[in-house]
C-alpha cells in the first residue's frame, strides 16, 4: 500500500473513532473491493461473499477502538475477514452444502455459474483496459502509472515531470475519469 | 462536481490537506455517489497493477461484450467492477503490494491454487463458455426438438413452447452437444432459479439440462441416454 494512503487512513480512522460515520464510510468504500475478493476466494458465492464482507466491515467498526495502527489497517481489516471466512467454511451450512453435492452415482465436479463468467471476463476487461491506458495521452498517462503503477506521490511527480502539483493532481484525476468512461461505455453498457 | 471528484480523486491518494478531507468527509458523507467513486478508484488501481503474467489464460473467441449484454451487469458498474477484481485477485498469488502478512498470504494462495480452483479455470474452455452463454441468453438455443424419448423415465415432452419436459414440479429443456468441451465429470450451475447441467455421455457427446430439476433427476436422464 502506498505510504500516502496509509497516511490518510490514519486520519480517517482517528475520526471514525470519534464517531465520525462519514470517515468509517470512506475506509469501508475504499476497502470493500478488496475484502470482497478476498471472501470470494473462499467462498466462491456472491451472496456469501457480500454477507461476509458487511459483517467484517460491521465487526471492524464495533472494534474499530483496539485499532492500535500496529499495522496497516487493511492488513488489520482482512485478518477480521480472514476470521469469518474461517468460520463461514467451519459451518454447519457450509458442511451440508458439500455433503449435499456428493453423489455417489456420479463424480461431481462442484462449480458455480460465476467461475466461468468471471473467468472469461477478468482477462478481456483487463487486456481492454490496459491498452485504453496506452491510449491516453502521454501527459495523463505518465502521471496515473506513475501514481498507481509506481506508487509515487504526486510530490515526486511533480519533480519527475517538471509539473506544477496541482497540474499532477488534475492529470491523474482525469485519467481515472478517462478509464471509469471507457469501462461504462465499452465494457459494461449494452450495445 | 468536477472540482469535488478531483478532490476526491486527491483524497484517495492521501494528498488533501486536514482542513480539505474535513470539508470532504462532509460532503462524501451526503453522496453515496461519491462513496462508489472511491470503491472505484480503488478498483482501478488494484487492476492496472496486476501482472498479466499472473493471469490465468483463457482464449474467447467472441466479443465479450455481446455476449454478457443481457446479464445481470448491464447498467451496475459497481457489480462489474467487484467482478473484475475479484478474478485480478483471485487469479494473482502476489499480495506484496497489499501489506498482507506472509502466513494471511500463503492461506489464500493455497485456496487461490488449488487443485480444484485450476481444475476449473483448465477446464473452463472457450466452448463451454460460450454454451453457458448461450444457454442463458438465447431463449431458442434449447428449444430444438429433443434428440431423446424420456416417457421410459417418466418424462412428458411439450413441444408447443420449445421442448419442454416435464414430470411433477420438475420441467426442462434439453440438448446433446457432439462435443465433449473437454469435461469428464458432471458440471451444474445455478442461475437464477434454474439448474445447468452438463452431463457427458459415454459416447463422448456432453448432454445439457436447463431448467428446474435435481441433481438426481438428472443422473437418472443421463443414465436412460446412455442406454
Amino acid at each position: 500500500m502506498k505510504k500516502n494512503s496509509d497516511d490518510i487512513d490514519s486520519v480517517l480512522i482517528e475520526k471514525a473513532k470519534n464517531g465520525n460515520k462519514g470517515a468509517f464510510s470512506i475506509l469501508v468504500n475504499k476497502y470493500y473491493p478488496r475484502v470482497y475478493a478476498t471472501l470470494f476466494s473462499f467462498t466462491k458465492s456472491k451472496e456469501d461473499s457480500e454477507d461476509l464482507s458487511q459483517q467484517t466491515f460491521i465487526k471492524v467498526w464495533q472494534q474499530l477502538d483496539s485499532f492500535r495502527g500496529d499495522s496497516a489497517f487493511f492488513t488489520w481489516v482482512y485478518r477480521v475477514a480472514i476470521n469469518l471466512a474461517k468460520n463461514f467454511v467451519a459451518s454447519s451450512g457450509y458442511k451440508k452444502q458439500k455433503i449435499n453435492t456428493s453423489i455417489e452415482q456420479a463424480e461431481i465436479d462442484i462449480s458455480s455459474f460465476e467461475d466461468i463468467e468471471s473467468v472469461v471476463i477478468h482477462k478481456q476487461s483487463l487486456k481492454e483496459i490496459k491498452s485504453f491506458i496506452n491510449t491516453l495521452p502521454e501527459s495523463l498517462k505518465t502521471a496515473f502509472t506513475l501514481r498507481e503503477v509506481e506508487g509515487r506521490s504526486y510530490e515526486d511527480i511533480s519533480v519527475i515531470t517538471d509539473t506544477p502539483i496541482g497540474t499532477v493532481r488534475s492529470r491523474i484525476f482525469r485519467a481515472r475519469e478517462s478509464i471509469i468512461d471507457f469501462m461504462q461505455k465499452e465494457l459494461i453498457t449494452n450495445e | 462536481m468536477n472540482k469535488i471528484n478531483e478532490k476526491l480523486s486527491a483524497l484517495y491518494d492521501g494528498e488533501l490537506n486536514a482542513a480539505e478531507v474535513d470539508e470532504l468527509i462532509d460532503i462524501i458523507s451526503k453522496e453515496k455517489s461519491l462513496q462508489k467513486q472511491i470503491s472505484i478508484y480503488s478498483l482501478i488501481g488494484a487492476a492496472v497493477s496486476q501482472q498479466s503474467s499472473n493471469v490465468i489464460a483463457l482464449d474467447t473467441k467472441k466479443n465479450i461484450k455481446n455476449a454478457f449484454s443481457n446479464i445481470w451487469f448491464s447498467n451496475a458498474l459497481t457489480a462489474a467492477a467487484s467482478v473484475l477484481l475479484t478474478l485480478t485477485f483471485v487469479n494473482n498469488v502476489d499480495f506484496s503490494r497489499m501489506d498482507i502478512n506472509t502466513n494471511s498470504s500463503k492461506q489464500i494462495s493455497s485456496a487461490i491454487n488449488s487443485k480444484e480452483a485450476k481444475n476449473t479455470a483448465e477446464k473452463s474452455n472457450e466452448y463451454l463458455a460460450d454454451h453457458i452463454m448461450n444457454i442463458i441468453n438465447d431463449p431458442n438455443y434449447m428449444s430444438s426438438k429433443t434428440p431423446l424419448d424420456l416417457q421410459n423415465v417418466g418424462y412428458k415432452s411439450n413441444s408447443d413452447n420449445g421442448y419442454i419436459h416435464s414430470k411433477g414440479n420438475e420441467s426442462f429443456q434439453l440438448r446433446i452437444e457432439k462435443k465433449n468441451f473437454g469435461i469428464k465429470q458432471i458440471r451444474y450451475w445455478k442461475h437464477g432459479n434454474k439448474m445447468i447441467y452438463l452431463v457427458p455421455l459415454n459416447d463422448g457427446r456432453v448432454l445439457t439440462l436447463y431448467g428446474n430439476i435435481s441433481l438426481s433427476s438428472a443422473l437418472s436422464i443421463a443414465e436412460s441416454a446412455n442406454k
